[in-house]
């Protein structure tokens, strides 16, 4: 999608004029428009500004949330719960608002709780926004004549403002927060969003605290929708049940997809345009319609996953060829060494295992491994297939990994500490198998990978990305930094080991763990890795371990090497040791257990 | 004349944008052992994989008694005759030895047919038929993999490593077997090992794959010394 | 007390019967169907069909079984086959689908709810009190189902496939198990087995086009923290069904509605792999 790339300057000026057509049409709209379709489309704009919140969470996060419609209905009753048993007035209103944003705001928290900590699957997080509305309908059913019940609320003093009234309130409702919206997905911050909904374990892994962001995003949607839900019952002087159900919240969904997952305008207009005919319909056509939508629905979702949107973005295209707008650029600078030299400075060994062992079941794939790891170190770990090497690696980088035995990096225990938790420690890692954010730039993937250090800019974009010396060195060799407004997609193999060796140096590491760096490489980029490793451990201090089977660059550039065999430590030494002993070529040839003690 | 039963030319293969095998060319003929020796990260079970159709090449084309299987689903290429023995998740630990053997055969019948023949190969394997097949020991799964290869009396044999971590005598034992597979039922087999003695004991021919690409070639009993193969074994 | 007791195990009973369909397809496919609360009101409107035209109530239940099966065997290589490797987009399409089925429901017998009628009426002599005879014979019921299904998966070729699958789709495909076909063949039964469900269910209750919804949710809690595995979901059923028994009972009837979301959600938290001995 081009035009995420485009300059800042572009896209803010584009939002302001977006902003102010916007509010210009809805000033004149009511003007127009009968009072049957206005009260219909007052009530749609409202809801409106819900889609938009879906399509942040699940268009550009990842998050397949049901529970939207929750908020919108803690908004709803706050409203009409307040007005009708407490009072009325602009300071009753005030507290009610308070109230619906500070309801809003609890509940989004323990959603987040309960359905974003480390180690949830999509589905259980799906499923805990699932149950919120029921839950919340249940409640409301169970409250009597207090919460009306089945039947709702409704005669309750409210404004009896004009028409024209209601509706700029709720255009300019819709208008601001879409333009704010707007600007957060075109921001640094909206390219964190998309990176965890593209590969939430590597964005874990690089440091960014997936479960937080993705509770503080349902937190601001969550009030954002209870506003609108507060908007909705005060102008309709009405609430009910449906109003915070599964049903809209599965219709807040659909409306999304129709309009264009992660395009925040189409929902929008989806959202206007299916819910206004389908109150605009009267008698049996109501159900007829809903039977076309749900037909759409599915259609979609099978064949346009990604929604009409872009199709209608293409066409636009087709139609004004000649508009290129000016990309966003992104310029690299260098940033202080900062913790790297961390590693060979301290007393204790940056990496130090005791006694860690892994069991799945009554399968033992590590036993009481005892190991210590020091800077300027280039540790190899070998070891025939099975022996354990990567449940090794994932044990150090993930708290929650071992089953036993302690892991203490500088000299602080992991204990159960997420991955995001142990890369602040100062741990990087790389995967066996290169996974990258295919849709997001070089440049923005290195943004991605400040996260921790830089943070990432809300409603704007950063021009630079500040890189320690190691980082802007791979970049170089790789011919990378003249590559940056590419997509990662379309890089080579070895380009994107690059990268991703680039983006974990970037998290400032003074531990680097790496998992078969070299496989799938050439010849010549095997020695370029080798020289850049070997100067990270020379020139930085860094202290690196890596699994590899390449042999001979073990031999090349490791100054130790470590043997896993069958869960435990074989043999430690240096590459010649290690090669010439009887028990190590043993265990490579599968002769058992005589060969070894 | 010697028919060729598996071709594979010009494979070029791999995951992502990682090419782990270059330009590939090798043939297994009816009646014949041929091993695939390298060490590990090499690419040998890409080979097997891809001959399989769990992974699409990206260039190249492998070929079956004539046809064409370049981008055939494995379940068809099972049913054309080839059983394959993955290296790793090689079983189905939850079911029991007589259910792992009964999926490699696709009728009933058959699979009571041949079940007793196993007796010769492997006399203990019949004892344990009820036993939950993940309660058995290292070399007894693999008796139990090879078991269901044969017992699906297959054209093609594609095994991974099947020495890997078991006890000489049992080393020896599968040798027997895979020459009595040959042999007797002529079984064309494709193996892929790092044990070069238990490789040079069975094999007609062997090839040596490194970083992705044939490096040396040849027939079995013109070796004269091991030295060269062991190097490029070697730890 | 006996009453209490027998009503923890019939509604234990029905909730066992209704989430079958679901944990097969789950099972085998990786997949939540959310048609699945459509495919129990199918067979709701298909028992009231059979009743409103005066035929023996019980023909209700392999009428509904069948055109399940069909229907699902339809779904499955229009719908479900091409997402394959998008399962939170299946939830949705299955989602879309029930919705459009619904629909379709409220066009045709309006948005009123509709009786069936009983195959057993009246009460039956239990432990000295009267109880609903029909409730009694859901058990019965339940106890079948559960042996047919575990006798299908452990003692015929089909059922060895489908469990090769499960434990390791790539494996059974290598070992030549048209993996596809299983699937297909999966969800057909899924789909039957909800329809089934719901003709069972329709007499004890009434039938109107949303019927399924809280059994939907309700089932995929309990499928969710019995993974695949039959006794599993009998202890998950008794467990939670038995809990939201008592807090109707001694609580609120409405709260008890949502007794087994909110118990689910939370074991799921402390326990994401719930009962299963993965």
């Amino acid at each position: 999608m081009p035009d995420n790339r485009l300059s800042m300057s572009y896209t803010h000026r584009a939002a302001l004029i977006g902003c102010l057509s916007g509010l210009a049409i809805i000033a004149v709209a009511p003007l127009f428009l009968d009072v049957y379709l206005t009260n219909i489309l007052i009530r749609t704009l409202f809801v409106a500004a819900v889609v938009m919140t879906v399509d942040i969470l699940w268009g550009y996060t990842g998050v397949l949330t049901f529970g939207q419609s929750a908020f919108f209905g803690i908004g709803a009753y706050a409203c009409g719960l307040i007005f009708t048993h407490y009072g009325f007035g602009p300071g009753w209103a005030l507290a009610a608002l308070a109230v619906a944003l500070g309801t809003a705001a609890i509940v989004a928290a323990a959603v987040g709780w309960l359905a974003f900590f480390h180690g949830s699957s999509p589905l259980y997080s799906s499923i805990i926004t699932l149950a919120l509305p029921i839950v919340l309908t249940q409640i409301i059913y169970s409250g009597g004549s207090f919460t009306g019940s089945s039947s709702g609320l409704s005669g309750f003093p409210t404004y009896y403002w004009d028409l024209k009234v209601w509706f700029w309130i709720a255009g300019g409702f819709l208008v601001l927060t879409t333009t704010a919206g707007w600007l957060l997905v075109r921001s640094d911050f909206g390219r964190v969003l998309i990176a965890i909904r593209e590969n939430e374990e590597r964005s874990a892994y690089l440091g960014i605290p997936v479960s937080r962001i993705k509770t503080m995003l349902m937190v601001f949607a969550g009030m954002v929708a209870s506003v609108a839900g507060f908007g909705y019952a005060a102008f309709s002087n009405v609430v009910a049940p449906e109003m915070a159900g599964f049903q809209l919240g599965t219709e807040l969904l659909i409306w999304t997809a129709l309009g264009g997952r992660a395009t925040l305008l189409g929902p929008v207009f989806a959202a206007i345009g299916i819910d206004t005919i389908s109150s605009w319909l009267s008698g049996a056509m109501p159900f007829v319609w809903k039977l076309l939508t749900g037909v759409a629905f599915v259609l979609v979702i099978v064949l346009l996953p990604r929604g009409l949107a872009p199709l209608i973005g293409a066409l636009w295209r087709k139609l004004r060829p000649k508009h290129v707008p000016k990309t966003h650029a992104i310029r690299l600078n260098p940033a202080p060494a900062g913790r790297m030299l961390q590693a060979s400075f301290g007393d204790a060994p940056p990496l130090c295992l005791s006694q860690v062992s892994r069991r799945y079941g009554s399968l033992q794939v590590l036993r009481d491994v005892n190991l210590d790891a020091h800077g300027t170190e280039l540790l190899g770990i070998i070891g025939p297939n099975g022996a354990g090497k990567t449940t090794l690696m994932r044990c150090i980088s993930d708290g929650n990994e071992r089953t036993g035995g302690a892991v203490r990096v500088n000299n602080v225990e992991i204990a159960r500490g997420s991955p995001q938790d142990i890369v602040g420690l100062g741990v990087g890692r790389s995967f066996q198998n290169t996974n990258l954010f295919d849709t997001l730039t070089v440049g923005e993937c290195l943004q991605l990978a400040r996260y921790r250090i830089d943070g990432a800019k809300l409603f704007d974009r950063r021009e630079t990305v500040s890189l320690p010396q190691p980082a802007l060195d791979i970049l170089k060799t790789t011919g990378l930094d003249k590559m940056l407004a590419e997509e990662t997609r379309n890089l080579s193999h070895g380009m994107k080991r690059g990268l991703e060796l680039a983006m974990v140096l970037a998290t400032e590491p003074s531990v680097l763990l790496l998992d078969e760096p070299t496989a799938g490489l050439t010849r010549p980029e095997r020695m370029a890795i080798g020289a850049v490793l070997t100067r990270l451990t020379q020139e930085f201090g860094l202290c690196i371990m890596l699994i590899e089977h390449d042999l001979d660059f073990v031999r090349a550039i490791c100054n130790r090497v470590v043997v896993l065999h069958q869960g435990a430590i074989l043999m430690e030494g240096t590459v010649e040791e290690v090669v010439a002993s009887d028990l190590v070529k043993a265990a490579y040839t599968g002769l058992q257990k005589e060969a070894v003690a | 004349m010697n028919q060729e039963l598996l071709s594979v030319e010009g494979l070029t293969s791999g995951y992502g944008t990682a090419a782990v095998l270059r330009n590939i060319s090798l043939s297994v003929s009816k009646g014949e052992i041929v091993v695939v020796l390298g060490k590990n990260g090499m690419g040998k079970s890409t080979l097997l994989k891809t001959i399989m159709g769990f992974v699409s090449p990206f260039s190249g084309t492998v070929s079956l008694d004539g046809d064409d299987v370049t981008n055939i689903r494995p379940h068809m290429m099972a049913r054309s005759g080839v059983a394959h023995t993955p290296q790793e998740h090689t079983l189905f630990p939850d079911l029991t030895v007589e259910e792992n053997l009964r999926l490699g055969v696709a009728s009933n019948r058959l699979f009571h047919e041949r079940l007793p023949s196993l007796e010769t190969l492997f006399p203990r394997m019949l004892e344990r038929l009820k036993q939950r097949a993940g309660t058995l020991s290292g070399g007894e799964q693999k008796m139990l993999l090879m078991s269901r290869g044969l017992i699906a009396q297959p054209k093609l044999m594609l095994i991974d490593e099947v020495s890997e971590g078991l006890q000489p005598a049992m080393v020896d034992r599968m040798g027997e077997v895979l020459i009595r597979a040959r042999d007797e039922l002529g079984i064309a087999v494709l193996l892929v090992e790092q044990n070069l003695d238990f490789a040079l004991s069975v094999a007609n021919r062997f090839m040596v794959l490194k970083l992705g690409e044939i490096v040396e070639q040849g027939d079995v009993e013109d070796v004269v010394s091991t030295q060269t193969l062991s190097n490029h074994l070697a730890v | 007390m006996e009453a209490l007791a027998l009503d923890i195990l019939t509604t234990a009973a029905i909730l066992f019967v209704v989430s079958t369909g679901l944990m097969i397809i789950l099972g085998v496919m990786k997949l939540i169907n959310f048609a699945h609360g459509a495919f129990l009101t199918t067979g709701g409107y298909i028992a009231y069909l059979v009743g409103a035209a005066g035929l023996n109530p019980w023909l209700a239940v392999p009428a509904a079984a069948i055109l399940g099966l069909l229907a699902g065997l339809v779904i499955e290589r229009t719908i479900i086959r091409p997402l394959y490797h998008r399962p939170l987009d299946a939830i949705l399409a299955t989602w879309g689908l029930g919705i459009v089925i619904g629909q379709v429901f409220a066009l045709t017998f309006g948005r009123g709810v509709q009786f069936a009628p009983s195959p057993i009426l009246g009460t039956i002599d239990v432990f000295g009190s009267e109880y609903s005879g029909y409730r009694l014979a859901m058990l019965a019921i339940a106890i079948v189902l559960a042996v047919a299904l575990s006798a299908l998966l452990s003692f015929t070729r089909f059922g060895l496939n489908a469990r090769a699958v499960i434990a390791n789709e790539p494996l059974a495909r290598g070992l030549g198990i048209d993996s596809a076909n299983v699937r297909s063949i999966t969800f057909g039964l899924g789909a039957g087995l909800a329809c089934a469900a719901g003709a069972l269910i329709t007499p004890l209750l009434s039938v109107d086009p949303n019927m399924g919804l809280p059994w939907l949710v309700n089932s995929f809690m309990l499928v969710m923290i019995s993974g695949v595995s039959f006794p599993s979901l009998l202890v998950a059923s008794l467990l939670l069904g038995g809990s939201q028994v008592l807090v109707s009972t001694y609580i609120s009837p409405i709260l008890g509605g949502m007794t087994i979301v909110v118990l689910a959600a939370l074991i799921l938290r402390l326990k994401p792999k719930g009962f299963s001995r993965a």
